[in-house]
């Protein structure tokens, strides 16, 4: 078996060069561009963010002034912050409770409508997001269909207005938006599951419940939380379903923070801290998901 | 499909390659940071003086022409196939004033586009951060004109350009913040008050001892709304306090904060611009406002319903926020000649006045007879207030220019609110 | 699943539901051969819940009035007929739905052909350096956008020479970072799935290492190519962050930031016509891709249906 030998092997690292090159430079360099702002000093007449470049003559003030402000008396970073937390495990929550049955039922018992309710579900994804926030602006409005229904039609005066600040607009927007995400990877998922197994259960006496409890739920565990974690992380970062469905500072979020500090020329750099933050917070769970994600690669 | 791989525990960091890599990176550190200090060197921040001028009605400024930002020469032909970006709030230019302009001019091929921005604040940071290319700017105040000067943001106008400026207001040939008009031309006059819908609001607003105190009235919680934006806000609270509107003092701006924080506890109100869309539509109930907004209200009531419901409250002795907005030409303009030319047509006395029937903010034309307006039919009598009168520009408190470090303990309070504190 | 329902009349009566005495509710809870209905009333009610608000958005895009949410009749009105607001007449809504287009093709183009190079590359490569690049690779699939966005922002406002390709230049450079990861991870799935024998035949025929990729693996791997090139412009045509920040003039706003804009304040229904188009421009693009992935994979019988289209995402 001759094999070209060394030649062969320069093929895939030049693959791959320009790939690495890109990463490097519009996704490493972006990070630490965003240390050198967060760090960095201040124009004294804009107060706009000047980069420092030389980590040793990094300033922390700007990022001490946004961790000051997180907990504590002068806290008032912290409730956006707790609220956000707050909304992403209520909502990851709900769209797992949402997605799982749909996933079961499609994976186990879709049959020939299989590929018609795939078609279905994998909608969402090309149908725009802020379409469907819009949908749902219309259909909240004072004057707007749901208004209407819950009225019955005009018997009982219902002068809800959803629209005006609620949370709980915010989170039913949030896992309307999000729950087509989970779907995909839990129905993947299931429908790994060999029915043999499941048969094999009920041969040795499981109920259905047991089954599901013993056999399936374990086995889909991955799956959940692959799922969880493809929902949960963009959720974080969103800021534009609360600015759709609310405008209040009541329900602002983590990504709202962010987008209003980074509006405003003097408060940029306390944009890039909040980056920073985020991106530490998120660590952990990113590192899971990718670490388990070259765990099946085998890499 | 067979059965997944176990989890391989040597996947992921370990320590001794985690090491390797710190060291590569320090190693890679230094040639980076001295890459990113070239690539980022003269044009990016190079601010000016370390001293902003501020200018008061006490302290009038004439600002400098700086050498490298030179009026552009009379009696240019205008540029061919120009496309003007005009910078501005949503909803504040008549679009048939662009489309005149258009045709007027069709002969050099302009076009004339509109992006827009939610802030002031918003959009001093996207023309100081980028070469993004557009031409004027409408819609700013002169809270922001000394930065926008000594940064170099703005170029020195041409007045032979505009002789359409012999129309406007006296008051502005020497205005305190531009003393000769070198920057600037007014492009509407307006008062900042309360706005409200007679219908969904039970309170006598004007018979109140404070009317700026029914926005904390928690009878009306999440439908109330204020402006998006700091000083106008910030101002107002204030203003209600009987405080001076452009404070520095650190007390007073306590207060602003804790009776904002109060504010939100109260009424949850929204903080935008689109407040002339939201009173008609009945999505807020009560808000603060620009008097031009009050106006623009009528045109978007639904069908079916009247807008003689609509109310405006300003202080009837002119002492309340009274300010004019501005239009500058960007010094980034590709198409300086054609960018005078515009800004001399919305002078014109037919344009400025169709576009105060599109936009519902008042220029402050000299052939414009205020008294008149209520007369024509113009503006219907129940927004008789929104109408800006002359004299209280010399009575009315003005939104002047902060030095930065007032203006960051400003933003710091702003901010605060924005995050929904309470 | 055949061989369950096969399986089951030979179970006892319970099975047969038409001809066996009326049972009591807990027997019909308890039949574990029952079809699932409640599951089934569950999906379907999920579906209506996830499609008809927008299949509603897309009638009102036919309104006569200018409400969004009285149906006043129906009419072309905000596709071409009013003079001012509709889409084909109102500069500012069709050209974002032309821009939106464009930077979808653009961005794709890029996106997939660095992407399945970076995947090919990564898989074949051994060693602690394209580990390292995988995982900055993974992590750029897990970040949050606005941190992405915001990171190219600065990147590009304060290193001078980029400092001119804010607008289209900066978002399409900021759009492939974000979704280079689709390809490489789609690809490297369906990488794990070939295995390395049809290369190393070829080789043993006499294809030199890139013959063999070209004309042998490449072809194995166009379904995947397919559904990461149909991934990547729906993600793209409706992305908001990134092309947010990175926009310069009204020119360089997609569809999607338009709809931000003007959905806060007291939008006409050219809003949802505008919606629509883009929907139907996906729509094309999406039946465009699935039918060029069947007949790419026609080979492969059973394996060319929805299901592992999907199983691919």
């Amino acid at each position: 078996m001759a094999r070209p030998g060394g030649r062969s092997k320069a093929l895939w690292p030049t693959l791959a060069l320009p790939g690495v090159a890109w990463l490097f430079v519009l996704f490493l360099i972006p990070l630490y561009v965003v240390l050198a702002i967060a760090f960095g000093t201040l124009d004294p007449i804009f107060r706009s963010p000047v980069p420092v470049w030389n980590p040793l003559q990094w300033n922390f003030s700007q990022a001490q002034y946004v961790l000051t402000h997180i907990v504590g008396a002068n806290g008032f970073y912290g409730p956006p912050i707790l609220r956000t937390a707050e909304f992403v495990v209520i909502a990851s929550a709900l769209c797992l409770l949402i997605a799982y049955p749909v996933a079961y039922y499609v994976a186990r018992y879709g049959g020939k409508r299989r590929g018609l309710l795939l078609v279905l579900l994998i909608a969402p994804f090309w149908i725009s997001y802020m379409m469907r926030m819009l949908a749902w602006v219309n259909l909240l409005q004072t004057d707007g269909w749901v208004n209407k229904a819950l009225s019955l039609g005009g018997l009982f005066p219902v002068d809800i207005n959803w629209l005006n600040g609620r949370p709980l607009t915010v989170l039913f927007g949030l896992v309307y938006g999000y729950v087509p995400y989970m779907i995909l990877p839990l129905y993947a998922g299931l429908d790994r599951i060999q029915p043999s197994l499941l048969e094999a259960a009920r041969d040795l006496g499981a109920s259905k419940w047991q089954t599901f409890r013993r056999v399936t739920l374990p086995m889909s565990k991955p799956a959940i939380i692959a799922g969880l974690l493809i929902v949960s992380l963009p959720m974080v970062g969103d800021y534009f379903t609360n600015d759709l469905l609310s405008g209040s500072p009541n329900t602002a979020m983590f990504g709202n923070l962010i987008n209003n500090a980074i509006s405003s020329p003097e408060t940029t750099a306390q944009g890039a801290t909040f980056v920073i933050l985020m991106f530490v917070v998120l660590l952990a769970p990113m590192l899971y998901y990718v670490r388990s994600t070259r765990a099946e690669e085998g890499t | 499909m067979t059965e997944e791989p176990p989890v391989s525990r040597r996947s992921g960091l370990s320590r001794r390659s985690f090491l390797q890599r710190g060291a590569a990176a320090a190693v890679a550190l230094p040639g980076l940071t001295a890459l990113l200090d070239a690539c980022s060197s003269a044009s990016s921040s190079g601010s000016t003086s370390s001293a902003l001028q501020i200018a008061t009605p006490a302290t009038p400024v004439k600002w400098p022409i700086y050498s490298g930002n030179a009026p552009i020469a009379s009696g240019l032909e205008p540029e061919m196939n120009a496309t003007l970006n005009l910078y501005n709030y949503v909803d504040y230019i008549d679009p048939n004033a662009l489309k005149s302009f258009e045709k007027k001019y069709a002969k050099y091929n302009v076009k004339v586009s509109v992006t827009t921005y939610e802030s002031t604040d918003e959009a001093l940071a996207k023309i100081r951060s980028g070469t993004i290319p557009l031409d004027i700017e409408l819609g700013l105040s002169y809270d922001q004109i000394g930065k926008m000067v000594q940064g170099r943001l703005i170029q020195p106008l041409n007045h032979s350009y505009i002789p359409n400026h012999a129309n406007v207001w006296d008051a502005f040939t020497n205005p305190f913040y531009d003393v000769g008009w070198q920057y600037t031309v007014p492009y509407t006059v307006y008062t900042t008050g309360i706005a409200w819908r007679d219908d969904k609001v039970s309170t006598n607003i004007p018979a109140l001892p404070n009317p700026y105190s029914v926005l904390w009235d928690t009878q009306y919680a999440r439908q109330v709304s204020v402006l998006d934006d700091a000083r106008t806000c910030m101002g107002m609270v204030l203003l209600k306090n009987g405080l001076d509107i452009n404070t520095h003092s650190t007390k007073d701006l306590a207060l602003v904060l804790q009776q904002l924080k109060a504010l939100n506890a109260a009424t949850q109100p929204k903080v935008n611009v689109t407040d002339y869309q939201d009173v008609p539509t009945g999505v807020v109930s009560v808000c603060q406002a620009w008097s031009g907004d009050a106006i623009n209200m009528i045109s978007y009531m639904p069908t079916g319903q009247s807008p003689k419901v609509l109310r405006y409250w300003f202080p009837p002795d002119g002492k309340g926020e009274v300010d004019n907005d501005l239009m500058v030409i960007l010094k980034s303009s590709k198409a300086p000649v054609m960018a005078h030319l515009f800004v001399n047509h919305m002078l014109d006395y037919n344009v400025a006045l169709k576009n105060f029937g599109a936009i519902g903010y008042q220029p402050p034309q000299t052939r414009l007879n205020v008294a008149d307006l209520v007369s024509s039919g113009f503006i219907p009598a129940n927004l008789s207030t929104a109408i800006v009168q002359p004299e209280w520009f010399n009575v009315g408190y003005r939104i002047l220019e902060l030095p930065p470090a007032v203006d960051a303990e400003w933003q710091a309070v702003w901010q605060e609110f924005k995050a929904g504190a309470h | 699943m055949t061989s369950t329902q096969v399986a089951a009349p030979a179970v006892a009566a319970p099975a047969d539901h038409a001809r066996a005495p009326r049972r009591s509710l807990m027997g019909w809870w308890r039949d574990p051969w029952r079809k699932p209905r409640l599951l089934e009333a569950f999906t379907w009610g999920y579906l209506l819940w996830s499609l008809a608000p927008v299949a509603i958005a897309v009638l009102f895009s036919f309104n006569a009035g200018k409400s969004r949410v009285s149906w006043q009749g129906f009419s072309f009105r905000w596709y071409w007929g009013d003079p001012n607001l509709s889409v084909w007449h109102d500069p500012s809504l069709h050209t974002a739905l032309r821009y939106t287009l464009f930077l979808g093709v653009i961005v794709t183009a890029v996106t997939v052909p660095l992407g399945v190079a970076f995947a090919l590359g990564l898989d074949r490569w051994r060693g602690r350096l394209p580990s390292f690049w995988n995982f900055q690779m993974l992590l750029s699939f897990v970040v949050p956008e606005i941190v992405l966005g915001i990171a190219v922002f600065f990147l590009v406002t304060n290193v001078g020479p980029l400092r001119n390709t804010i607008g289209t230049t900066s978002q399409v450079l900021g759009l492939v970072t974000f979704q280079l990861s689709y390809p490489v991870i789609i690809v490297r799935a369906r990488l794990l799935t070939i295995g390395k024998e049809y290369e190393e035949a070829a080789q043993d025929l006499g294809a030199s290492p890139l013959g063999a990729l070209r004309r042998v693996l490449l072809p194995l791997l166009y379904p995947a190519i397919f559904a990461s090139t149909v991934l990547v412009f729906a993600d793209v045509i409706d992305d908001f962050v990134i092309v947010r920040y990175l926009s310069s003039t009204a020119a360089t706003e997609p569809v999607a930031v338009k709809i931000y804009n003007t959905a806060r304040g007291a939008p006409t229904p050219a809003l949802n016509a505008l919606a629509t188009c883009l929907l139907a421009a996906s729509l094309l693009a999406v039946t465009v891709g699935y039918l060029a992935y069947r007949f790419v994979s026609r080979g492969e019988g059973e394996k060319a249906g929805i299901d592992s289209f999907a199983s691919q995402i």
